[in-house]
């Protein structure tokens, strides 16, 4: 950590598992409500975090082996949230039994948060950041709107949508 | 009482709504799929109710879509509906995902049974 980061405030660590999603939203509305945050952005950073998390929970780890872990760190002006795993990297895992993914999760993190930042190597895991400001300035959907579309076979298509 | 319930509602008859109250995530996307697949093998509309959802994401929305899929292939009714106030955690990710008009989203579950009705392609 470079000096002039914020130190963590609040550090959850629990096995990756699909339930541990509602506790970490648990704690992060209770760490907001203390920050006084705006209904609307607490709503984004809880979806921006579950999004996050699901990701750890779906792509991170084979069945039930590995740790999710959340930061939240309060700066001046703003919240910074760390979703970090352990696992192998961003990568689908085909011998799972859920559904696969929609594939909207990072580009909802994109428009749902202030700034984001992935970070990850194979092998080594992956760190999502996030920051929500305070006092925002507009609304990031509109600077970051999130792409794609459904597509001919009902699930999400990433492509461009139609002009 | 469960906080995060779906139940289905058959009461008006020829369409099933599921309703879905609270918080509904990863965790409890395996439990909505099962009751969507319920109430799609009833042969009738399907409406899903969101009034009383207070958080959804990506993967209710990955459920939702799959099963809206499904019906249009079997040519059932499908629609979703919400309250006349919506909570941000359900309003806000549909906004941005552009599914309103999709899915599609209706004000009113009445409103919503009267259209799974009508778009099953034999009503």
């Amino acid at each position: 950590m470079s000096d002039n980061a914020p130190a963590p405030e609040v550090v959850l660590n629990m096995p990756a598992r699909a339930e541990g999603v509602g506790v970490v939203r648990q704690a992060l509305a209770g760490m907001a409500d203390a920050l006084a945050f705006d209904a609307a952005v607490l709503s984004d950073m809880k979806m921006a975090v579950t999004e996050a998390c699901t990701n750890v929970v779906v792509h991170a780890y084979d069945e039930g082996s590995g740790q999710l872990e959340v930061q939240m760190l309060a700066g001046t002006d703003d919240l910074t949230i760390v979703v970090r795993d352990h696992g192998t990297g961003i990568q689908p895992k085909p011998a799972r039994t859920e559904p696969p993914a929609l594939g909207l999760g990072l580009p909802l993190i994109a428009a749902l948060s202030d700034a984001f930042e992935l970070r990850g190597t194979a092998g080594q895991g992956t760190e999502v950041r996030m920051t929500f400001a305070y006092e925002r300035d507009g609304d990031p959907a509109d600077s970051n709107p999130v792409s794609g579309q459904v597509g001919d076979d009902g699930r999400w298509d990433p492509g461009d949508p139609p002009a | 009482m469960e906080a995060n319930a779906i139940v289905l509602d058959d009461t008006a008859g020829d369409v099933v709504v599921v309703v879905v109250e609270g918080e509904h995530d990863i965790y409890t996307a395996p439990t909505l799929r099962e009751r969507l697949d319920e109430a799609l093998s009833r042969g009738g509309g399907i409406v899903v109710d969101l009034t009383a959802a207070t958080f959804v994401d990506s993967s209710v929305l990955g459920a939702l879509l799959d099963a809206r899929r499904r019906a249009l292939e079997s040519s059932q009714g499908f629609v979703v509906c919400v309250g006349e106030t919506v909570e941000p955690g359900v309003q806000r990710i549909l906004d941005i995902t552009g599914l309103v008009p999709v899915l599609p989203v209706l004000r009113g579950r009445d409103e919503a049974i009267e259209a799974a009705r009508s778009n099953g392609g034999d009503g």
